[in-house]
């Protein structure tokens, strides 16, 4: 086994009197896939943003290859850079071209010389198909091409852990495909990802791991085969029966 | 009617010279108002307790005061408080701007309010510093909500200059007082400055239509 490269200890967050995460430990080891799931308002998305503090967490630790992130005294932005995140509604930049959307975070916080950057842009727009589209503006993208290019964006900042907070929970039903392939290609190379997700064929397929989050806590955990073929706790069994 | 015309053809370059008055002071008090206006919307913005409380009451103040108030307020504080002379217009154009920029901070806040939240987060989650984020990202998105509303306080505020002809700064209502003066004919005079100023709004608010609908487009 490789060292953890992400790792929680006892994570919780409340928003005003609702406790959201109840206390998450977990270690994510380098290279690992892991996949979220379970039922809606479980917790699952906090966790995940959690992660690269778009929300604080209020208390516990969470530690990226060794180093305390909660520490207020780290740079949050340099902490980023490392993580890329995805997210349900795409969020790209309508603002800007589609190369410009991917080549924005090297070359203004990595100092990439211009030309560098919009090669290496050119090389992952084109691995996921949208290289005829580089000069379009956003708007004229489907919604699939959008979440491929927010994946583009990410990436582009060569992280080390990618997080996707239910990628495809916002395309239409012909759309998800284009996505998953390319997420598929991802975890086939090597990156610490996790996923957020409702495609429970998908989890089970591409997953190292499976974490099942339910009011809060980490309900059960194990090897795809494990959660989807022989769950042990109740509610597990339950949404699992549900969802399937 | 014909009192109007004839007004008109002896006394048009007072009123011209009114005109061109109204619109620089406009011009102007816009001007520095939205560059004010943008420090004390990012100021609002920000965590710093202290002073977003000061700049909170400095827009209360100022949107809870008459404005003729505030013109009177610069135009006897503002030359005893600076080291050196200032005309009375100078006092009145810093009265206006400084009345305009908590209008205008309100109408940044909010357009930088509309931007939907997954820009801020997806900014951030590339790594963006946080000054990149507002300038890179955010802040070309709000120009859009806040670029309409800035010419409508233009319109408002070219209104609002009206209330400096109290002080004889040269801008159309004093015009019209010029006028009053020199020909005993009130209402006359007054209907010319009226029209001049509806022209003047009118032409604004159809160059507004056409901003509005170009900013559209580009969505």
């Amino acid at each position: 086994m490789t060292e953890p490269i992400l790792q929680t200890r006892n994570l919780k967050k409340n928003f005003g009197k609702l406790e959201v995460l109840k206390g998450i430990s977990v270690d994510i080891r380098k290279g690992e896939v892991v996949s979220i799931i379970g039922p809606s308002g479980g917790g699952k998305s906090t966790f995940l943003r959690c992660l690269n503090l778009l929300e604080i967490p209020d208390e516990g630790q969470i530690f990226y290859q060794g180093q305390d992130i909660t520490d207020k005294k780290l740079k949050i932005t340099k902490y980023r850079q490392g993580i890329g995140m995805v997210f349900q509604h795409f969020n790209v930049f309508p603002n800007m071209t589609v190369l410009e959307n991917v080549t924005l975070a090297p070359t203004l916080e990595k100092k990439v010389p211009a030309e560098q950057a919009k090669e290496e842009a050119m090389a992952l727009l084109t691995r996921v198909g949208l290289a005829d589209k580089a000069d379009e503006y956003p708007r004229k993208l489907s919604g699939g091409q959008k979440q491929r290019l927010a994946i583009v964006r990410a990436l582009a900042m060569k992280p080390e852990v990618m997080l996707f907070d239910e990628p495809t929970s916002a395309l239409d039903p012909e759309m998800v495909k284009e996505v998953l392939n390319v997420i598929r290609e991802l975890t086939r190379s090597g990156m610490t990802i996790l996923i957020v997700t409702h495609e429970m064929g998908f989890a089970r397929e591409v997953s190292d791991r499976v974490l099942f989050i339910c009011d809060g806590v980490i309900k059960e955990e194990g090897t795809p085969e494990q959660i989807f073929t022989c769950p042990h706790e109740p509610e597990t069994i339950k949404f699992l029966s549900m969802v399937l | 009617m014909d009192k109007i015309i004839k007004i008109w053809l002896k006394y048009y370059p007072v009123y011209l010279s009114g005109l061109w008055g109204t619109l620089w002071i406009s011009a102007v008090t816009v001007l520095l108002g939205a560059m004010l206006g943008m420090v004390v919307a990012l100021i609002r913005m920000s965590h710093t307790k202290v002073l977003k409380g000061i700049t909170d009451l400095f827009v209360e103040i100022l949107r809870g005061t008459p404005i003729l108030l505030q013109l009177y307020f610069f135009w006897i504080a503002l030359p005893k408080i600076v080291p050196f002379e200032l005309s009375d217009t100078q006092c009145i154009v810093a009265a206006l701007a400084v009345n305009a920029s908590a209008f205008i901070s309100e109408i940044i806040r909010a357009g930088i309010g509309a931007v939907d939240k997954g820009q801020w987060e997806a900014a951030r989650s590339i790594g963006l510093s946080e000054t990149h984020v507002m300038t890179r990202v955010i802040l070309p998105q709000a120009v859009k909500n806040i670029l309409p509303a800035l010419c409508n306080e233009f319109i408002a505020t070219v209104k609002g200059t009206s209330l400096a002809s109290v002080f004889f700064v040269g801008e159309l209502m004093t015009s019209y007082k010029t006028v009053q003066s020199a020909t005993f004919l009130a209402l006359q005079s007054l209907v010319i400055a009226g029209m001049i100023y509806f022209a003047l709004n009118y032409v604004l608010s159809r160059l507004l239509r056409v901003i509005e609908r170009r900013l559209m487009v580009s969505d």
